[in-house]
């Protein structure tokens, strides 16, 4: 038996509204067949009145064990660092997060609001938002670069906008069956065992990326072409299991037509949302896209786009996703 | 817990209630009641957290509505998608195929009909097994279907909620937080694959939920309900109707009293959704009403008014930013307060207070949410192909509005939104355009307004010199627990809480009831204050909410 606790600071719950989303397991069977004893959620469970505010306290004096602190939002520290932009049961929330988070074995930041400041956290920042431990790429955040919970563990980052129900539910049933240990972070903290392989990994549109076909238009112009060229794909720059392990069981964004935004990076939203950005790739000298695949130079990626759209069979121009 | 003071010397009590936080939408809300001999006669509703999206959207790409908006609320999402997407057609003079209509249409339709069973399992039947009713006759049986995580009907009802979003992700990629829906059109093509396995999703949780679980009937049988006389006596037609959900639900809640408190105004407001794709092709602001499947308009004092964007205020008396303004959202200004210097000048929330000002009867609060989209599909005068539906006006203009009223509202969608998804899905033309590629004009305004599952739903955009100027977002949320505006008149859920028997003030469920009617899906703590001293008497938490 494992006890958790969920808060939410500058949140809009899309992260809880994904994870009810989840099957195998759901939330329910996170409670029922793996031992998870949620103390407290926002929208879940039966704590209410005196009871869920002492055990708030409770658990924020260390008097009741806590093992897993879920923080869904940023930590608001506005105006001028009091907190008072995001008050909670009459403290500045900032506050909660730094006790319990002080007290609990494992500490997890779900979705990017809690993992880099996210949408809030753009420029102005008019909320002074941060993550538990970066602000956007910049390492530090609300609790400071060399936090580690009681078990030793730096925040576990689950980023995503939201983060996939599964994303979530597996790593609470590795932590709340002893393998916290077995999760592996890359360097943003993420568990490499979904944050290693590309958005594009898996993308039913990466044929016509071998061959650099470009999607010239939204609609019935996404049956055929890669979103790429045109329309500020990030597939091929973002780490995140998206066409590995599908969205509500049918889809992702990519497969549908929509430009993967990059939502799991530290810089989503990609350059501040300032105008002439969204949906549409960012190129130098008009032609050669700005933001080259992982580990690719401009120069490189040019000759082998060269050689590719050569080689480009007679089918990858035409639709592939047809009625 | 503490128990009440008894503070008159005629043995009636007074005390205040200090509820915070009791919201978790945009944040936490916190409400204060005052409380007289077991009643509540006046409440402030406090949003307790700032984010300022507003603010983050002056000067960025005009299609940074579609990205940011969305993450206002994970909840609505999809509905904050559906109108910044006609805000910027308006504003960009665009065309939309019909199929763009339609899978915008299905699109919304599949959040709403995801968050009815969502909401009434997580969020409001968890109060139906609050100890206060152990002694209620039905009690073991709500807790047999509605305690969380095991109760028959919970897992479930949760569980299945997330079929219809499956539809959503299949045009739109994901749900929540896709931004699938631009100016123009949509960005998806679907394939025949995608339209067949959305039927089947559909008819799915349309039999496994809607139907076996909740109605105990076909959904025809329920929609031959057209007053509430008819829902009364649908329940005890037969042993599948009193034994279902609903009909349990309706029962239940007539025992514990839920008919008997949260009224409100009764005055409502809804800026209606879903859109005749012949009749919206060129989005504009002024042939909205027109086109719209599902209507809008206001009803206030039993009088019914058109719907003019023209006619909305939002009134900063009360509210933690600069001034003590009520501007219409095309000029609206966002400029917060510290609440520590705001609580000084008598401000006491982050929301706004919006208003509808009515043409020669002066600027009203109105409830929006499921109840007022309800009220205002009893209007006169629709089109063969509008939604014309009048139950809940019936119930309004004879039991009056309640809590199990604007409950059974939001579930009397459930059938209605599944039928209009299902035939959207039959109207797709594979073979036709989703998109028509805009002009991006660099200056303009635009409108674009829904119906999020809680209620009317509305951004207002300023583009100049291919930035956004100005953007504003006018929520359900706000509608409902917006503050007093500079009359000192009321916010509607404020209105709601007046009234509201406390049986045991040390567990105020009652109030819980009235604030998840409006599904604002709140978070509780109380504080039990001393009316004349201000001493805090108890401290408690009541509920809780996605």
């Amino acid at each position: 038996m494992a006890t958790l606790l969920w808060l939410q600071g500058g949140a809009c719950s899309g992260n809880t509204m994904s994870f009810l989303n989840a099957e195998e397991p759901s939330a329910c069977d996170l409670v029922t067949d793996f031992g998870i004893e949620i103390l407290w959620h926002p929208s879940l469970g039966m704590e209410l009145g005196e009871a869920a505010q002492q055990l708030f306290y409770a658990c924020a004096r260390g008097e009741r064990p806590l093992d897993i602190f879920v923080f869904e939002g940023t930590v608001i520290l506005g105006p001028n660092g009091s907190g008072r932009y995001d008050m909670f049961a009459d403290r500045p929330m900032k506050d909660w997060v730094y006790e319990l988070a002080n007290q609990a074995s494992i500490v997890v930041a779900i979705g990017d609001c809690a993992c880099w400041g996210g949408i809030p956290a753009v420029a102005p920042n008019p909320s002074e938002s941060v993550g538990l431990q970066y602000l956007r790429k910049a390492k530090g955040g609300f609790l400071g670069g060399d936090w580690r919970s009681r078990a030793g563990l730096p925040v576990i980052n689950i980023p995503g906008c939201p983060a996939h129900p599964d994303w979530v539910t597996q790593i609470l049933v590795a932590v709340a069956s002893g393998r916290a240990g077995d999760v592996a972070l890359d360097e943003l903290q993420r568990p490499q065992t979904f944050f290693k392989s590309f958005t594009q990994t898996g993308c039913t549109r990466v044929q016509f990326f071998e061959y650099k076909q470009p999607t010239m238009e939204f609609g019935q112009g996404t049956r055929t072409g890669c979103l790429f060229y045109e329309f500020g794909c990030r597939g091929p720059m973002t780490r995140s299991p998206c066409n590995r392990i599908l969205w509500n069981r049918q889809s992702s964004k990519t497969r549908a037509g929509m430009p993967c935004t990059g939502c799991t990076e530290p810089e989503f939203p990609f350059f501040d949302l300032a105008p002439g950005t969204v949906f549409k790739t960012q190129k130098v000298s008009g032609t050669i896209p700005r933001d080259v695949p992982t580990g690719t130079d401009p120069i490189s990626y040019m000759a082998l786009a060269a050689a590719a759209r050569v080689a480009a069979p007679r089918w990858s121009k035409e639709d592939m996703f047809v009625v | 817990m503490a128990t009440v003071t008894d503070l008159s010397p005629a043995g009636a009590t007074a005390l205040d209630l200090h509820v915070s936080p009791l919201g978790r939408v945009e944040g936490d809300l916190d409400v204060r009641v005052s409380i007289r001999d077991g009643v509540v006669t006046s409440a402030w509703t406090e949003a307790a957290m700032f984010r300022g999206f507003e603010i983050i959207l002056k000067g960025k790409d005009p299609q940074a509505g579609l990205i940011v908006t969305p993450r206002i609320c994970g909840i609505c999402g999809g509905s904050h998608l559906y109108k910044a997407a006609y805000a910027l057609d308006t504003a960009w003079k665009t065309e939309l195929p019909p199929n763009a209509t339609l899978v915008r249409n299905i699109a919304q339709a599949c959040e709403t009909l995801q968050s009815i069973p969502r909401w009434f399992y997580a969020l409001f039947a968890i109060d139906l097994v609050n100890k206060n009713y152990a002694r209620a006759e039905g009690y073991e049986e709500a807790v047999r279907r509605f305690a969380p995580f095991v109760g028959t009907s919970y897992e479930a009802g949760v569980t299945l909620s997330g079929k219809p979003v499956e539809v959503y992700a299949i045009y739109g990629g994901q749900w929540p937080h896709s931004s699938f829906m631009i100016p123009g059109g949509v960005m998806c093509g679907p394939t025949l694959a995608d339209v067949t396995r959305s039927i089947a999703i559909l008819e799915y949780w349309k039999d496994e939920w809607l139907e076996k679980r909740w109605l105990g009937c076909s959904v025809d049988r329920w929609l031959e309900n057209r007053s509430w006389a008819d829902v009364l006596a649908w329940v005890d037609e037969n042993e599948s109707h009193y034994n279902s959900d609903c009909g349990f639900f309706i029962r239940y809640a007539q025992r514990i009293g839920l008919d008997r408190f949260g009224a409100g105004f009764g005055n409502y407001l809804a800026t209606g959704t879903y859109f005749n794709p012949e009749k919206y092709a060129r989005p504009t602001i002024e042939g909205r009403n027109a086109a719209l499947i599902n209507r809008s308009g206001v009803f206030a004092d039993g009088v019914y008014y058109d719907f003019d964007q023209a006619n909305v205020r939002e009134d900063v008396t009360h509210a933690f930013y600069e001034g003590n303004h009520a501007l219409h959202p095309f000029e609206g200004r966002t400029e917060p307060l510290d609440p520590a210097v705001g609580r000084k000048q008598g401000k006491y929330t982050w929301a706004k207070a919006p208003r509808y000002e009515i043409p020669g009867v002066g600027a009203k609060p109105l409830e929006a949410g499921p109840l007022a989209r309800q009220v205002i599909a009893g209007k006169p005068g629709a089109e063969s192909w509008q939604d014309y539906d009048p139950l809940f006006h019936d119930a309004v203009t004879t039991v009056g509005p309640s809590v199990l009223v604007r409950v059974l509202a939001r579930m009397h969608e459930a059938p209605k939104y599944y039928k209009l998804a299902r035939k959207w899905l039959d109207e797709l033309n594979l073979h036709e355009k989703f998109y028509i590629k805009p002009q991006e004009l660099p200056d303009g305004r635009g409108f674009g307004s829904t119906e999020a599952a809680r209620g009317s739903l509305s951004d207002w955009i300023v583009l100049k010199d291919g930035k956004i100027e100005n953007y504003q977002v006018v929520t359900p949320t706000a509608w409902n627990i917006g503050p007093r505006d500079g009359k000192e008149i009321n916010g509607p859920m404020e209105q709601s809480f007046v009234g509201a028997p406390i049986a045991d003030p040390s567990d105020p469920v009652e109030l819980g009831h009235v604030a998840r009617s409006f599904d604002s899906c709140l978070v509780c703590t109380v504080h039990a204050y001393d009316e004349k001293s201000g001493k805090e008497l108890a401290r408690f938490r009541i509920g809780e909410g996605a």
